[in-house]
């Protein structure tokens, strides 16, 4: 018994530091985040339990409808539109050979180096009226400039270029390591039954990278269904004001931004992050679900 | 003109010419941003964009001055300094308490380990969303807002970081553990003298990484570092962005390209560990 306790006390004592920090800093946390989402409380006045009423008084509240419906226009357009550029790119930088397929990744992964707040700062500059590129060169050829922040018609496209432009080369690279994993005798095997290109596609690259792709497409839903930094930026949101004009671009976590660190509703604000991880299960399972069936 | 064409012809299909197009599209979208964000800071300012559409840069002094200007505000060399202590204690502690324990998932067994590794998996599946205001809260409490450490230790155990050592670690060979363990060292001696000097690239990539987000995190500090005397780099930003701080665009620029100068260099420099560290996530989770 001594020998057994002394021979795996070591390797506890390895984990706990991490598991310390870990248990402090992020378990605790959400279980006192639950708690907290069933009392009215504003860090100042003693908190009142309220079972459910901040989750009723969320689902009522007009602002967790748009910023739900939001989301879900937004992920349903970036992830897919997203995760074809990368797959793009990742074919053609993986069909060239040598220096020019070193030059082509590099460049194309360039954005993905620059901070977020940092790309939508200088992106904001780009899409605006007057001294931005775009409406400079829009003009140029005889258009109406676009008011791409401010016009709710616009708002969505101008976030989704954003972070397709910032995302696309982290998957790239991904998406390559995978291409670059399957064995060329398949598509040896395949020249000789005469497939053509297209057929090697179905085949042989999409099956064979699925994992990979499941990987990028599961990891690109939970990204962009806590997006922040590129609406929050392109918006110039304050705690004060968010989401832009008519709340075109007001997601869950701008609102819970704003409901704890603008109104110091903490209980409202911890139920909201526990809805929108429940909208994240709920995606993430239909993926797995989905990927069983096939 | 037509010996162009035939050259054409012959080397390139319609498909080619297609993909070479889009290729080449996409590339000018990629890097034209910050491009143009150089251009800006190297213009001479207040010459209207119709004029000078900054699609190169025009002039050397003026882009030297906005960034002496921009220095000479008073908060941004400190907050690059406090970015910069921020970056460099959260690789730190975040690659001691990860590699520690990567070091037993990777290469030990022992009672309730794969209950604590499904506890890491399903961490890394939690979004940041449902911590942050508890979290915020507990620092609150600690008395940590406004402070060096509030920044710092609520980001330190790290699961994607342990679920990437550990599948780096994994391929250490056992036999170099065993011989150094008959040679008489500690289970600690063997994890610092042994496996953490074999695997000094996962680490190096793994502190790049970490850097990386550190430097690019933005809505912490924003909750956090709300003090002058601790703000960092995203929250100069935030400054500069503001319409009330009254700023000219091409000052704004100059700001922008301070901030990304640090990123852009590292990325330069330690181009193949930060692909390779990427690649890897993918493949082996």
């Amino acid at each position: 018994m001594k020998y057994w306790f002394r021979k795996t006390l070591k390797h506890y004592l390895m984990l706990l530091p991490f598991f310390f920090f870990f248990s402090v800093f992020f378990i605790y946390p959400i279980i006192k985040g639950l708690n907290t989402s069933f009392f009215k409380w504003d860090s100042v006045n003693p908190a009142v339990f309220v079972q459910f009423q901040n989750y009723i008084n969320l689902i009522k509240s007009r602002d967790f409808i748009i910023s739900f419906t939001n989301i879900l226009k937004y992920v349903s357009i970036t992830v897919p539109l997203g995760i074809t550029v990368a797959f793009s790119l990742a074919l053609f930088v993986n069909s060239l050979k040598g220096p020019l397929s070193n030059f082509f990744r590099s460049a194309y992964f360039v954005p993905t180096m620059m901070p977020l707040f940092l790309a939508a700062s200088v992106w904001r500059w780009m899409y605006a009226p007057e001294v931005g590129i775009i409406n400079t060169a829009l003009q140029a050829i005889g258009l109406d400039s676009i008011n791409f922040l401010k016009n709710p018609a616009y708002m969505m496209f101008a976030l989704i270029i954003v972070d397709v432009w910032r995302s696309a080369g982290w998957n790239m690279v991904i998406l390559l390591a995978g291409l670059k994993n399957i064995p060329n005798d398949y598509y040896d095997a395949a020249k000789v039954d005469g497939a053509n290109k297209w057929q090697e596609m179905i085949y042989i690259t999409i099956p064979l990278l699925e994992p990979v792709l499941f990987f990028v497409i599961a990891q690109g839903f939970i990204f962009a269904l806590q997006v922040f930094d590129a609406p929050w930026l392109l918006t110039l949101s304050t705690t004060q004001g968010y989401g832009g004009r008519l709340k075109a671009l007001l997601f869950p976590v701008m609102d819970m931004f704003g409901r704890a660190f603008g109104v110091y509703k903490f209980g409202e604000a911890s139920a909201y992050g526990f809805m929108l991880t429940i909208l994240i299960i709920i995606i993430t399972s239909i993926l797995f679900i989905v990927r069983r069936k096939d | 003109m037509t010996t162009f064409f035939k050259f054409i012809k012959k080397h390139f299909s319609i498909g080619g010419i297609f993909k070479w197009t889009l290729a080449i599209i996409f590339l000018i979208m990629a890097l034209f941003p910050i491009w143009w964000m150089f251009n800006i800071v190297f213009s001479e300012p207040g010459i209207p964009i119709a004029i000078n559409p900054r699609l190169y840069p025009t002039s050397f002094s003026a882009g030297i001055q906005n960034i002496k200007d921009v220095l000479s505000e008073a908060n941004v060399l400190a907050a690059y300094g406090h970015s910069l202590t921020y970056a460099f204690l959260t690789v730190i502690g975040s690659l001691l308490l990860t590699s520690m324990a990567a070091f037993e998932f990777a290469l030990f067994d022992f009672p309730g380990k794969k209950i604590l590794f499904a506890l890491v998996l399903v961490a890394m599946m939690i979004p940041t969303a449902v911590t942050l205001v508890p979290t915020y809260l507990l620092v609150a409490k600690l008395g940590w807002v406004n402070k060096m450490q509030g920044l710092v230790v609520p980001g330190l155990a790290s699961a994607f970081g342990l679920f990437m050592l550990t599948q780096f670690f994994k391929d250490i060979p056992r036999e170099i553990m065993d011989a150094a363990q008959i040679d008489g060292d500690t289970h600690f001696g063997v994890y610092w003298h042994v496996v953490l000097p074999l695997s000094r690239n996962a680490l190096v990539t793994m502190a790049i990484l970490t850097f990386m987000t550190t430097w690019g995190n933005y809505v912490w500090p924003m909750v956090i570092a709300k003090n002058n005397d601790i703000i960092t780099v995203s929250q100069m930003i935030n400054w500069y962005n503001d319409p009330n701080s009254f700023m000219t665009v091409n000052l704004m620029m100059t700001a922008f390209l301070l901030a990304a100068i640090l990123p852009i260099i590292v990325y330069i420099i330690f181009q193949r560990q930060i692909i390779q560290g990427i690649s890897i996530t993918g493949l082996k989770g």
